[in-house]
């Protein structure tokens, strides 16, 4: 079948590529692209592991089509931080141990930075809800919840010392 | 307790920073230049001949590079089924293509013939005479007749023992006891302590239910993947998500007859496993296969779908079940009768119905369990085997028990609990052990004694018990000339072991955290180490590590004895230098001078090394409350509160272990209310994330956990497992606070809104 | 997955003639996220896909007085929870959209879609009955408009003909002593499938129900209304002994199944409870 000309730009790196229609979004950035930051827990939508946002919106990347996302700004678990700066979710995520084997990692990142820009003062009931498509394993969401709220504070500083 | 710079302080993990930016290198992840991408074609149908497998037009497909079955296996061991399938999702075949769509649509085009044949699922009707055999027409004596034939055994050994009466009597009621056999039966275990019969008789109540549990996928979040490479001189190398890199070395020999030391397993990052990614499972001979016969790396990974399919979930089980006790609140008896579901492939955890003992003195106890085969796919373990099941029978029972005679249901579990040196029912002497003052831990932290509730709340609490277990294992340390040091290792790091082993190291050499690294080898480099399950890792290469440190040590004060000419004894190791003792003039050389100048002088590097063998451990409680509100028009149940606290001997990272707590906690809490694997005649109807319900940050509440620390003799600086105890408690909890909430008690898990209202409906609400 | 040609249209017409062109074998692609999942397990195999992201404004909510409420069918789930205009005046049907999967599918799911997948446990579609939605539908024939409660046909199954496109929901203007509500009966808080979805819209006026609307999903084959309940209602003022009779009466109405998710018994009984409280919450919006 004809293969679709993409353009869109990812972490900020513009790339044109030609893609088969079926090929997912989640499929490209971790086959052509190369960043298999962004993982592939179920391919259904269901787990958030493939999270990745797309125009600043957070989307599961298994269920968009690559095709779908040409002229799209995307950004995922590799464009957070720049160099050795963190970005304070990632901090936040360090110091509260909120991740163990790490594969959701990323996906709760990327969720929780889409929700916290337009929800900056949530409250852990509101996080709570706005993460549940991201499911975690290992954790029993209790260290995640306690860094994101503290990652909300940092940004909200963050935003203040601006 | 002794103070300590780097053990028990709440550190960052080691792997920290690839685990926040995405640079961590999971199964899926690996990508060797040519690879292929690997598909397996599976059963439609839970029972079936195979009648014919045509692959033609699925090897015109382009793209296409290989198309494996049975006939491909030159070992002749099993790899995929050929005549018969016994579950739906078992394999038939496997595809290799240039691209993962390809190879799909490829194993779409293999056209299978079946002849389907009757159905088993439930354990209850597998054990019938009139059910399908999946095996063989054996039958198993069922626990009446078992004790006949025991009885007959032993006359007949004993021949001043009873008369030729007894043994007619005997005979004739074994005839007449011709139905109390069973079939389909993959494995039975049975234990007998005193005499259950005098002490059901002896209680004044006796409760009796039975208990059925579902079987349970431990859903790790990563699905199974392997990536294997076969070159031309018969090298085989496999990455693997795995919990044990050497096990899957072992297997894949086995399985294939390759030999071992041409097969290199290069373990990456794993995604989870909880007992679910031991040894080989789905991926990893596929992949092999498929790379042998290609000559090009392979990716064989499933999908969601594949794992609800083809996994090997935890099994469930049907335990009927009877406690006897005084009315002043002693347990006298307890029985059990267990039917394990094995699914298709024997190995169900039944040894584990044993702990229906729970942790308490009980005179008079026997145990029947039987593994059946049903047209499923095989089981495996997860987090701590079984246990979660037996443990919820028996603490529903003695919450039961507490109600009927009015005590406090911590109380009536303080009474009877063991302490060191009790006997453990079927077991040894207790060891030194935390039982009640984990139990207190929890009911202080959770507010149990001035506990207050609304209408339709109500309070639950349960126990649970397991030790970890112990394998051996190899570590080296190194000491670099900038005076750092660096562990090699080959065990996997399941949720912050290597952060544990690392604090281990950098506290017996006295270095900064930040100056110990940890690597680990491949197979073909690492010292053995056991495979990373029964919460061993801590204790196990917690130990090796900590034995390794120490020679290092040793040999750092050797060569500063050379170097400082003194005597070993007056020397000291502190913060990572090396002092000497009552000198006058006060003389230390750094770890990092003496590292540089034992590279150029006789010395050689400072290497220290550990081998560690299995010693058993310590067993570790651990006790939960939870708080509930249960709509009961809908039977919604909300968890208002839930505390965890468990004795872990000593929590080398308190912060990781009480990761561990919350995040097994929460897996029983699951088990409970929403999970469950259904099947029906054409096998797992709900083999995917929405009708498979693992719960999100949405359904809970911050889950309080409570660390309690009774060292264990032998562990590492006191730690025991810490991975395992924390599911086992929970099903009980919950149930029992949803009966202390609307008085019903829903015995067939998931407690699912439905049995609730049904159960209330029949109470006539 | 299987291949497929994908066509980009940007206008309706170049849409429908593309579908009309591809004869049934075309499938048209709106947020994808119930079709990729059906696609990439075999479900559907489609040759073509149309994809309608790239035609411009279908994507926007408007409210009027006097026309009420225009939602384009490629509206996400999200922008429909998080506009004011719905979460004032039509609530139930931004509850309805919050209810869909998670933020992540609901910045990529379509009103449109979730409709024209004619699931009867759609979670927007009790909301959309109790509100009158009414279908704008687009083809090469031309353009036509039906009621949301003659669309639906099947579990599955809509009137939708082949090469028609629906480009925009109208909901009549609603009256300012009016409240309605939805609410879904799960396991999970969130990222469940509604076992059972109860939406209600109430119209008082002194003290008695001016008008009511009740819309069950998940428990006949079709989205429904309960008329027979919104009948025993009306006129009445909204006592309790009224309320369980009205209760009662849609789960008469309702016709479930039994399947894994529950037994068709629960989902009369709980038709009967959330009928109930979702028609007092309703009333408590007022």
């Amino acid at each position: 079948m004809k293969k679709h000309l993409v353009s869109f730009t990812v972490n900020n790196d513009q790339y044109d590529l030609l893609v088969e229609p079926r090929k997912t979004l989640l499929a490209v950035l971790r086959d052509s692209i190369g960043l298999t930051g962004t993982k592939e827990g179920c391919s259904t939508g269901d787990c958030g592991a493939c999270t990745v946002t797309v125009d600043g919106k957070s989307v599961t990347s298994c269920l968009m089509l690559a095709a779908s996302a040409n002229g799209k700004a995307i950004k995922t678990i590799e464009g957070l931080s720049s160099g050795s700066s963190l970005h304070p979710l990632q901090h936040a995520f360090i110091d509260k141990g909120g991740y163990q084997c790490g594969f959701c990692t990323p996906g709760f990142i990327m969720a929780s930075k889409a929700f916290l820009e337009e929800n900056p003062n949530a409250t852990e009931a509101e996080v709570r809800h706005a993460l549940g498509g991201n499911i975690c394993r290992c954790t029993g969401y209790t260290k995640i919840i306690e860094a994101v709220m503290s990652a909300a504070e940092l940004m909200r500083s963050a935003r203040q010392a601006r | 307790m002794p103070e300590y710079s780097v053990v028990g302080r709440r550190l960052p993990r080691v792997d920290a920073l690839e685990k926040v930016t995405g640079a961590a290198k999971y199964g899926a992840d690996v990508h060797p230049p040519g690879m292929l991408y690997g598909k397996i074609v599976r059963s439609e149908y839970p029972h079936a001949k195979i009648l014919h497998i045509d692959t033609t037009e699925a090897e015109l497909l382009p793209g296409v590079r290989a198309i494996i079955t049975q006939a491909d296996v030159e070992s002749g061991r099993k790899v995929f089924a050929s005549d018969k399938v016994l579950y739906s999702g078992e394999p038939i075949a496997a595809v290799a293509a240039t691209d993962s769509d390809i190879a799909d649509e490829a194993a779409g085009l293999i056209k299978i013939e079946y002849e389907r044949l009757p159905v088993v699922q439930n354990v209850m009707e597998a054990i019938q005479p009139t059910a399908p055999r999946l095996h063989s027409d054996e039958t198993k004596d069922g626990p009446s007749r078992r004790g006949i034939r025991n009885r007959l055994k032993q006359l007949s050994l004993d021949e001043s023992e009873g008369s030729s009466e007894e043994i007619r009597t005997l005979e004739t009621e074994l005839e007449t006891l011709e139905e109390d056999v069973y079939y389909n039966i993959s494995a039975e275990t049975h234990t007998e302590i005193g005499d259950v019969e005098k002490g059901f008789a002896e209680s004044d109540i006796v409760v009796e239910n039975t208990y059925t549990i579902p079987r349970v996928h431990q859903t790790y979040m990563e699905p199974h993947v392997s990536v294997a490479s076969a070159d031309s001189s018969g090298k085989v190398t496999v990455w693997a998500s795995t919990q044990g890199p050497f096990a899957i070395r072992s297997g894949i020999a086995g399985t294939l007859g390759i030999p071992l030391g041409k097969i290199n397993v290069i373990p990456t990052i794993m995604g989870g496993g909880f007992g679910g990614r031991f040894g080989v499972t789905m991926t990893h001979v596929p992949a092999v296969l498929l790379s042998q016969k290609t000559g090009r790396p392979v990716r064989v990974q499933v999908t969601r779908k594949e794992e609800f399919l083809d996994g090997r979930p935890a099994p469930g089980c049907v335990i009927k079940m009877k406690t006897g006790a005084t009315k002043s609140g002693g347990i006298l008896a307890c029985q059990a009768l267990a039917f394990w579901d094995s699914g298709a492939v024997s190995g169900a955890s039944i040894g584990s119905t044993i702990r229906v003992r729970g942790v308490y003195k009980i005179p008079n106890l026997k145990v029947d369990a039987y593994g059946v085969y049903t047209n499923k796919s095989g089981t495996t373990a997860y987090r701590a085997p079984g246990a979660p099941q037996a443990i919820f029978a028996a603490e529903s029972q003695l919450d039961e028990i507490a109600r009927r005679i009015g005590m406090d249901p911590v109380e009536f579990r303080l009474k009877n609990m063991r302490e060191e040196g009790d006997m453990i029912p079927g077991g040894s002497q207790e060891p030194v052990i935390g039982y009640k003052e984990t139990l207190k831990a929890v009911a202080d932290a959770a507010g149990w004694w001035n506990r207050d509730k609304s209408h339709n709340q109500g309070w639950g609490v349960a126990v649970g018990d397991w030790t970890n277990g112990c394998g051996p294992g190899g570590v080296y340390v190194s000491i670099h000339e900038d005076g750092s040091a660096r562990i090699f290792h080959g065990s996997m790091d399941i949720t912050g072991t290597d952060t544990a082993i690392t604090q281990i190291v950098a506290e017996i050499l006295t270095l900064p955290y930040e100056r110990v690294t940890i690597t680990r080898g491949d197979t073909d480099s690492a010292p053995y180490a056991t495979g990373s399950g029964g919460s061993v890792v801590t204790f196990t290469m917690g130990n090796t590590a900590k034995l390794a440190a120490e020679d290092t040590r040793r040999r750092i004060l050797e060569l500063a004895a050379e170097r400082l000419n003194t005597e070993i004894d007056n020397f000291e190791l502190r913060d990572g230098k090396i002092f000497v003792n009552g000198a006058d003039s006060p003389k230390s050389i750094s770890l990092g001078e003496l590292a540089a100048f034992s590279l150029n002088t006789r010395g050689g590097p400072i290497v220290g090394k550990g081998s560690f063998a299995q010693q058993s451990s310590t067993p570790a409680l651990a006790a939960q409350i939870a708080k509930v509100e249960v709509d009961a028009e809908t039977g919604r149940i909300k968890v208002l509160k839930l505390v965890s606290s468990q004795d872990v001997g000593f929590a080398i990272n308190p912060m990781a272990v009480e990761g561990q707590i919350e995040g097994g906690t929460v897996q029983g809490y699951a088990w409970a209310i929403m999970e469950e694997m259904q099947y029906d005649q054409n096998g797992n109807v709900n083999p995917g994330l929405v009708d498979y319900r693992v719960p999100t940050s949405a359904d809970l509440p911050t889950v309080e956990s409570v660390i309690v620390e009774v060292p264990a003799p032998n562990g590492p600086f006191g730690a025991k497992g810490v991975g395992e105890p924390p599911i086992t408690p929970t099903l009980a909890t919950m149930s029992n606070a949803v009966v202390d909430a609307v008085g019903v008690r829903v015995n067939d898990l998931p407690i699912k809104p439905e049995k609730i209202v049904a159960a209330l409906h029949n109470n006539g609400n | 997955m299987r291949d497929f040609a994908l066509f980009e249209p940007t206008t309706i017409e170049e849409a429908s003639s593309l579908l009309a062109e591809n004869g049934g074998k075309a499938t048209i692609l709106a947020g994808g996220t119930d079709l990729l999942v059906g696609w990439k397990e075999g479900i559907a195999t489609p040759k073509s896909v149309v994809s309608l992201a790239q035609i411009s404004g279908l994507d926007s909510i408007a409210y009027d007085e006097n026309t009420g409420l225009s939602i384009g069918g490629m509206t996400k789930m999200r922008a429909i929870e998080q506009s004011s205009t719905i979460r004032n005046r039509y609530t139930a049907l931004a509850e309805g959209a919050s209810e869909v999967g998670s933020i992540q599918i609901r910045n990529l799911a379509t009103l449109g879609g979730n409709i024209c997948n004619a699931s009867p446990a759609a979670d927007t579609v009790a909301a959309l009955l109790v509100f009158g939605a009414q279908l704008e539908i687009a083809s090469t024939y031309g353009e036509r408009t039906i009621p949301i409660r003659d669309f639906f046909v099947g579990p599955g199954e809509s009137s939708l003909q082949h090469g028609e496109i629906v480009t925009r929901l109208v909901c009549p203007p609603r009256p300012d002593n009016s409240g309605s509500h939805y609410i879904k009966q799960k396991i999970r808080e969130v990222m469940d499938l509604a076992f059972i979805g109860v939406a209600a819209s109430v119209e008082l006026a002194h003290g008695v129900v001016a008008d009511v609307k009740i819309g069950l999903a998940a428990v006949a084959p079709t989205p429904i209304r309960a008329t027979d309940a919104e009948n025993i209602l009306k006129g009445n003022s909204l006592s309790e002994s009224i309320l369980e009779q009205a209760a009662s009466a849609a789960a008469e109405q309702s016709s479930p199944i039994s399947d894994l998710r529950c037994s068709a018994e629960y989902r009369e009984d709980m038709v009967r409870v959330l009928t109930k409280r979702t028609i007092q919450a309703s009333a408590a919006r007022i």
